[in-house]
């Protein structure tokens, strides 16, 4: 990414699409992405995360008319979605300067449309992942975008790497990694073998049995788990690399995190 | 064609349902317990809204949303309205309640005649929650109408009739309906939109029309519990399947090894 990669990454999820206090929470979305703009940090918008339907953050910016900060917005894309939808997308982030984006294959839901091979013109694959993807975002809208992808520790590292080389001939540029809760041999490898920047991810949330779906492994509930110890220490093992925020808490974490490193933004 | 020279009218129902992971029936009632659940549209209703909207969008005209239910079934008629439709009716009254296919085939279709100048009825396949697969024959049957169902694909669609692919347990069927006609569609069909931010929060403002069974004009003996010809005397749960998960340890090869070898002992078995 560019030089403001190792600032914080914060997750900002959109309301989703049946939330029947709809006004409130988009007002609570916007409020929660003008802070962490604010804040310096990067704002980084879920794609119907864990498949729920949720709205699209680049027509809530519209909506709302949300100020953006080129550096400071990432919108992740995945590929279930229509190819009209697809490029409307891409079209409503050019046209609000929206550049960075973290493409990945995404969880589907009976609702959602898949996009097909032949939807984005590929041949010789049985379906579309975020490489196919990303290889159709820099064909079509070339030099529009700066597209990451994202690297699971947690699956076996030999297919991991060989995928993360085929999404970095794609065209990827940076990467986020499955969240970690502490230095990581996997990442360390993918880091010390690849010539892009790595972003680890934190975890904040204290939903532990979210974090196991994440990470593929049973972490007990009871396990005693402080998410700003954990990004603290993520922060000393990674300094060179930016660090992406998961689920954080706004009302009791955001404050926190100033304090955290003066390397992650907060110059505002 | 009733709707105008080229314009199509056409009525999409829609039902609410719960999340298909929640279904369970009221064992004093036989009725599916609807209170406390997640719900959602219909899953096929939502291909028959999408072909409704891509038709207008064709020919023009308007796409009408027509739903039975309680009044919390008026959230899906927005929903619909938020992907497109141009506004929608909810079928509501107490003695409404407990209609079987039949009875609300009935109910459907004099709404259909109430709107008037209807040129199309299109509905899902079926609701996910009974599985019936009536409502949409039953309302051709009321409103004498021809009807195709299982539709796959639209081949073509002119202002007087249409052509359709029809699936069937042996193959399909390219067949030639005049309208008005009622159809029921396939997930095939086409793929569904999500509706936008604008379109859900314009969806919140449009007034949705109400009618009860007197609005209608139902016959009193043809609707409800009373006017319903079949009842459900009995259900039960169907049987637990027997489930297990095996884990393959070894690398990508030995594992694809392992998963052959087990799935060649299962088809022997």
């Amino acid at each position: 990414m560019n030089s403001n990669y190792n600032m914080f990454h914060v997750e900002v999820l959109p309301p989703r699409q049946d939330a029947e206090d709809l006004e409130v929470r988009l007002d609570r979305f916007a409020a929660r992405y003008k802070r962490v703009l604010e804040a310096g940090y990067c704002a980084c918008i879920t794609d119907n995360a864990m498949g729920n339907m949720s709205f699209q953050g680049p027509e809530i910016i519209e909506e709302y008319n949300l100020p953006v900060e080129t550096d400071n917005v990432m919108i992740h894309l995945n590929t279930f979605h229509s190819k009209k939808d697809l490029d409307n997308i891409l079209k409503s982030c050019i046209s609000q300067g929206i550049k960075y984006l973290l493409v990945v294959s995404g969880d589907g839901n009976i609702r959602f449309p898949k996009l097909k091979p032949s939807d984005i013109g590929v041949e010789g694959v049985s379906s579309v992942t975020a490489v196919e993807l990303l290889q159709y975002i820099n064909r079509e809208y070339p030099g529009s975008f700066i597209s990451g992808v994202a690297f699971n520790p947690y699956e076996p590292e030999e297919e991991e790497v060989e995928k993360m080389a085929r999404k970095i001939d794609a065209g990827a540029e940076f990467v986020i990694t499955q969240p970690i809760i502490d230095k990581n041999p996997v990442v360390d490898r993918l880091i010390s073998s690849i010539n892009i920047p790595v972003m680890v991810e934190a975890w904040m949330s204290k939903k532990l049995h979210l974090l196991s779906d994440c990470v593929g492994y049973e972490i007990p509930e009871e396990t005693e788990y402080d998410p700003i110890t954990t990004l603290s220490n993520l922060q000393s093992e990674y300094p060179s690399g930016g660090v992406y925020l998961a689920m954080m808490n706004y009302k009791r974490q955001f404050n926190l995190l100033s304090d955290i490193s003066i390397n992650a933004g907060g110059t505002k | 064609m009733p709707g105008g020279q080229n314009k199509m009218k056409i009525v999409v129902c829609v039902k609410q349902v719960p999340g298909t992971t929640e279904v369970s029936i009221d064992p004093e009632t036989k009725r599916l317990k609807r209170e406390g659940v997640s719900i959602e549209m219909n899953p096929f209703d939502t291909y028959a809204l999408e072909q409704g909207i891509l038709l207008r969008e064709k020919h023009g005209g308007e796409v009408i949303v027509l739903s039975m239910g309680p009044q919390r079934a008026e959230l899906t008629i927005r929903e619909s309205i938020a992907c497109g439709a141009d506004s929608g009716i909810l079928l509501n009254g107490r003695p409404l309640g407990g209609s079987d296919t039949y009875a609300t085939s009935y109910i459907l279709s004099q709404a259909v005649k109430k709107i008037g100048d209807v040129d199309l009825v299109i509905c899902g396949k079926q609701a996910v929650d009974g599985d019936t697969a009536q409502v949409g024959p039953g309302m051709a049957a009321h409103l004498n109408w021809p009807q195709v169902t299982y539709v796959s694909r639209f081949v073509e669609s002119g202002p007087k009739e249409l052509k359709l692919e029809r699936m069937h347990e042996s193959g399909s069927d390219i067949s030639l309906v005049e309208l008005p006609a009622v159809l029921t569609v396939l997930k095939d069909v086409n793929i569904p939109r999500i509706p936008t931010l604008k379109g859900r929060l314009n969806s919140r403002k449009v007034d949705i029309t109400i009618w009860n069974e007197i609005d209608l004009g139902t016959d009193p003996e043809k609707i409800g519990l009373g006017g319903s010809p079949t009842r459900v005397v009995s259900t039960r749960k169907p049987d637990a399947r027997d489930k297990h998960t095996i884990v393959l340890n070894g690398n990508a090869s030995e594992s694809a090894r392992e998963l052959v070898k087990i799935l060649k002992s299962r088809i022997e078995l």
